[in-house]
């Protein structure tokens, strides 16, 4: 048995498969140990927030400022706010409330905000222009309020017994802080989904149920192919047809379409992750039975097999101790292959909403479709669905590449 | 044996497949309902009809060469979110038509292709003639409404519109028992014609001589279609007088007076045409032809399709809900906009609402029922259930009214501030159940009432996913005061039926759920408040009116019951402020968020001047996709975009 593994680790692929896969499931347990926060939980208020490291305004106030004289400070500024193609369009809504062109120059930002201070008007009609347009324009104005301004922002606070306004402090411009001395920073890799999650503490979460699933339905369809598989190739006859007859209805059924009724009929209330492991193994183990059959039928009338037959063993101890370690690399291969297949299974059931009840575990399944029902694909929020897309591929690659290396290794005519 | 297995496999196949098909309709149900939940109950159940009899209209299709496919785009308007599957019918008189851009009698009727006399502004309350010429009137004992038909209005086939197809049309919804009849026929007593013009509408009166109830005989007047009488002649000819095949007739050649008929019609498109012979461009009423030549709405898969429709120019007007709409324009710097520039974006006119179950274990304990409701997170429900296209709480206190002005002025807000909550009060809602002494006895985390421990389901169908979303943040309420509340997503048609049996307690696993209230209308907000609470619906088999906790009060019903009769102002606000009252201190259910009539996105790539909030008409179009009731005005404003 022993060198049955040493085997496994000769074949590159295999290596490089099983790092990628142990690195996932170290990481979906090393994760939650670093960052316990629950994963469903909504911290968030809006959907979709990009990835990055939101600091804590209100924190940052109460740190003491550091001052940076840096170049370029302003302009910076300045173009955050105002790009080109905002000058441009304030030149067209000039010249079309009037303003002779030459006398706009939209490289000038003091005279081109001037102008446009003292001539626009939001409730100014212009020809043509339609609705988006004028709300665009709204909104450009107030954004410009105060661009240029040389003076800092004033923090007040109200005065409990007049109710007035009073300055504490005043923050310049030049003014900086130090992330690490604020209290509050939140770092969101992959920024929060539409509920308001963590993404990426939730992917953590569902890769790891996600991954539990694979292994349930895996070894469910494993067994019931297995079992089935011997029982029909080693006794034959009459045993042999009745299996091999529901084997076929189920190998010509495509088994989606089964497993798409079955978690339907189920209804949403029964649907844990574990139901639905255990429908997708029920669903999965055709092709593993036929296989094995196949396997065991070429063993069935070997000369260690007919001698153990003639020393008068049970079935049960010919197939175990006879047939089954010679069949064991493939049943291994078949278990890898089912793991990965059940976890493409449970994703591409959610995606259809037929996946786990919502929300009380995630899955990868759950995550996309949420994404795909919140239409993140089309508003561009990448990272609502992207990094589950990647997982996904990630462990049904690495897992198919152990496959691959493992039968390079078992498979005579595969092997250098 | 081998033969055999063939046939059962292939006959499984041939079944799974029927089945997997039909899988595949039921989610594009439920898409439908979703949007749709504020439109009159039936809708639900329309869209679930076979649409077997659309081949019936090929022929009709080929008699005019119809090349839907050939509009020329500055000349069409084009439409999603409204009609979802293939159209089955255009008979006025059926509720099964699947034909929303033309047949919706509704609050705000839907008024392209079939008119009613009167058009509902829901900006301004008011209800503008259509057919109709001039105001309504009222005689002195409030009995009877008094109107004068428009001498220009005319059918399609050129002849004019009379009082009589007014009456005919009353007269067939009875006589056949049309919904329309059932759901009218306690308040109206009869509908005649004085003379060609004049008609007058009886109401129904009590035993007192007084109209059972004034308010719903005149919202008729503008929820309901004229349909003329010639037509429905030939109509019951063709049927032998059996009112199940009068309803279930097609009508392909119906008759109507409303600028747009029939162009084509398939499972991928609708179109419809403008009949440029259409009585409106008379001074009297339009003076002029709507702007579009052609209306069309492709049908859609889904949601998403629809949105990348509208995204790409090729959809006009939106009727969808498009999560987070500001990044069409913000991020993606596209020509779309919605009524109002910022959020909530729309108008809200409903009231989605989470129902409590008042049978439940100790959801009988206002208490209970108050903590929970103060302690959900709102502002996170608006945030990302509805991405801010709702008003928060804080914009427009919790009452039973929509944030219209004209329903906020219904109430007197300084009386009921003290009852108002924006939620997230957690140790408000824990002082509440402690002061109750519903505490946690066994130390498990849980508050017990009585001993037993409080423990709710939450939910809300499958597939609708605003408010799946905020139905888990209620269920995140509970566990913050102690109650354990969890969720679950049962299939609409299953929802439904469990929801809408009001004649026996709801089952487990209903303890709180979500359900619609009306939006804008001629008889709102009375009309809302009377689904939300009158406990006259207790009771009924399939209750698709409202009150689906079950709560009773008999002021409550006493208020209701006075309101349609009442006409003196301050007594209406009175009566609405102490129905408030009752509401936000029994809270028998609490409104979740606020949401449009309907939704109202447009893409200015080719038409421009769509209605939006200051655009300067008078009386104020509203932003109802240029369909329904007054908002079909703006269809004569529409001009193309300058290129």
């Amino acid at each position: 048995m022993k060198h049955t593994f040493q085997q496994f680790f000769r074949s590159g692929k295999f290596v490089f498969g099983f790092s990628i896969f142990v690195a996932i499931l170290l990481l979906t347990f090393i994760y939650p140990l670093i960052i316990p926060d629950p994963p469903l939980e909504i911290v968030a208020q809006g959907t979709f927030f990009e990835p990055g490291i939101y600091v804590s305004v209100y924190d940052s106030l109460g740190t003491t400022p550091h001052t940076l004289n840096l170049d370029g400070a302003a302009a910076k500024r300045i173009a955050s706010k105002l790009n080109e193609e905002d000058r441009l369009a304030m030149k067209e809504w000039l010249v079309a409330a009037g303003i002779p062109e030459n006398e706009i120059d939209t490289a000038d930002t003091q005279k081109l905000l001037d102008l446009w201070m003292d001539n626009y008007d939001p409730t100014e009609n212009i020809p043509g222009m339609t609705n988006a347009r004028r709300n665009y324009f709204i909104r450009l104005n107030n954004s410009l309020k105060g661009l240029l301004s040389t003076e800092g922002a004033i923090i007040a606070e109200v005065n409990p017994e007049t109710g007035t306004l009073e300055q504490v402090d005043v923050i310049t411009q030049t003014d900086y802080v130090n992330i690490n001395q604020v209290a509050n920073v939140r770092v969101l890799p992959f920024g929060t989904d539409n509920f308001g999650r963590d993404v990426l503490t939730e992917l953590v979460a569902a890769t790891r149920v996600s991954l539990v699933i694979g292994f349930v339905s895996g070894t469910i369809a494993t067994l019931i192919g297995l079992t089935l598989g011997l029982l029909a190739g080693y006794i034959g006859g009459v045993v042999d047809d009745i299996i091999m007859f529901f084997t076929n209805l189920f190998t010509v059924i495509p088994s989606f379409v089964l497993l798409i009724l079955i978690s339907f009929s189920i209804g949403q209330e029964q649907r844990g992750a574990v139901t639905i492991a255990v429908v997708i193994g029920l669903t999965s183990w055709f092709w593993t039975a036929r296989a094995v059959r196949a396997q065991v039928i070429s063993l069935r009338n070997r000369d260690h097999v007919n001698l153990s037959k003639l020393s008068g063993h049970s079935i049960v101890h010919i197939i175990i101790t006879d047939i089954l370690p010679y069949i064991a690399s493939y049943v291994i291969m078949a278990l890898i292959l089912q793991i990965s297949a059940g976890i493409l299974a449970e994703a591409q059931l959610s995606i259809l909403g037929l996946g786990p009840r919502t929300t009380v575990v995630p899955t990868l399944g759950l995550m996309m479709n949420w994404a795909l029902i919140y239409q993140a694909q089309i508003l561009g929020k990448w990272w609502a669905y992207l990094p589950v897309l990647v997982t996904i591929a990630l462990i049904t690659f690495s897992m198919n590449l152990m496959n691959t290396g493992l039968d390079q290794v078992f498979n005579p005519a595969l092997r250098e | 044996m081998c033969k055999k297995s063939y046939a059962i496999a292939c006959l499984l196949i041939v079944l799974s497949l029927l089945l997997a098909a039909c899988g595949e309709a039921a989610p594009a149900v439920t898409e439908t309902a979703a949007p749709a939940d504020t439109e009159e109950p039936a809708a639900p159940a329309d869209t679930e009809e076979p649409a077997e009899p659309v081949d019936t209209e090929e022929p009709a299709g080929t008699e005019e060469p119809a090349d839907p496919n050939a509009l020329p785009r500055d000349q069409t308007l084009y439409f999603n979110g409204q009609q979802w599957g293939a159209v089955v019918g255009w008979n006025p008189y059926s509720n099964n038509n699947n034909n929303a851009m033309a047949i919706a009698q509704q609050d705000n009727a839907r008024v392209i292709m079939f008119e009613t006399p009167y058009l509902y502004n829901m900006l301004d309350g008011n209800m503008y003639p259509l057919l109709a010429d001039g105001d309504y009137t009222w005689n002195e004992d409030r009995t009877e409404i008094t109107f004068k038909i428009k001498p220009a209005a005319k059918w399609s086939d050129g002849t004019a519109v009379t009082a009589d197809d007014v009456a005919y049309t009353w007269a067939t919804h009875i006589k056949y028992e049309t919904p329309t009849g059932a759901s009218n026929k306690d308040y109206i007593e009869d509908i005649v014609a004085v003379d060609p013009q004049t008609v007058v509408v009886k109401a129904k009166l009590d035993e007192e001589g007084k109209a059972v109830n004034p308010l719903l005989v005149s919202a008729y007047l503008s929820t309901n279609y004229v349909i003329q009488k010639a037509w429905t002649e030939t109509l019951e000819e063709r049927v032998g007088g059996d009112a199940t095949e009068l309803l279930a007739d097609t009508a392909e050649d119906v008759v109507y007076s409303g600028p747009y008929g029939k162009y084509f019609a398939d499972d991928t498109k609708v179109v419809y045409v403008r009949n440029d012979d259409y009585w409106g461009q008379d001074a009297s009423m339009w003076g002029k032809l709507p702007a579009p030549k052609y209306l069309a709405h492709v049908i859609f898969k889904d949601n998403a399709a629809g949105t990348t429709a509208l995204q790409a120019g090729e959809v006009d007007v939106s009727q969808q809900f498009n999560s987070n709409v500001q990044e069409l324009w913000l991020d993606q710097g596209l020509p779309i906009s919605t009524y109002l520039p910022e959020a909530p974006y729309g108008i809200g006119a409903s009231l989605p609402t989470a129902f409590y179950n008042l049978e439940s274990y100790g959801l009988d304990q206002i208490a209970v029922r108050k903590a929970i409701a103060i302690a959900v997170d709102y502002p996170t429900i608006i945030a990302n259930a509805m991405t801010n296209q709702s008003a928060t709480f804080e914009q427009v206190p919790r009452s039973l009214m929509n944030p219209t002005d004209g329903e906020q002025a219904l109430y007197d807000h300084e009386a009921v501030a003290d009852l108002q909550w924006v939620g997230n009060d957690i140790e408000g809602a824990q002082q509440l159940l402690d002061d109750a002494g519903i505490t946690d006895t066994d130390g498990d985390g849980w508050r017990e009432y009585n001993g037993q421990k409080l423990s709710y389901i939450a939910t809300c169908p499958n597939g609708w996913s605003d408010w799946q979303a905020a139905i888990e943040v209620v269920a995140a309420a509970g566990k913050e005061i102690g109650i354990d509340i969890t969720t679950n997503f049962p299939e609409w048609s299953v929802y439904q039926t469990v929801v809408t049996k009001s004649d026996a307690p709801l089952p487990e696993g209903y303890d709180i759920f979500m359900m619609w209230s009306d939006g804008a209308g001629p008889t709102q907000p009375w009309g809302r408040i009377r689904h939300l609470i009158s406990s006259e619906f207790v009771g009924m088999a399939s209750n698709w009116n409202g009150n689906w906790g079950q709560y009773s009060n008999p002021d409550a019903d006493a208020l209701i019951q006075a309101i349609p009769g009442e006409t003196d102002p301050d007594k209406l606000k009175e009566m609405y402020t102490e129905l408030v009252k009752i509401y936000l201190t029994d809270i028998p259910s609490f409104t979740l968020m606020y949401r449009p009539q309907s939704f109202h996105t447009v893409n200015e790539s080719v038409w421009t001047n769509f209605p939006h909030e200051g655009d300067g008409t008078s009386p104020p179009v509203p932003p109802l996709d240029l369909t329904d009731g007054w908002s079909i005005a703006g269809l004569y404003n529409l001009t193309l975009v300058e290129q």
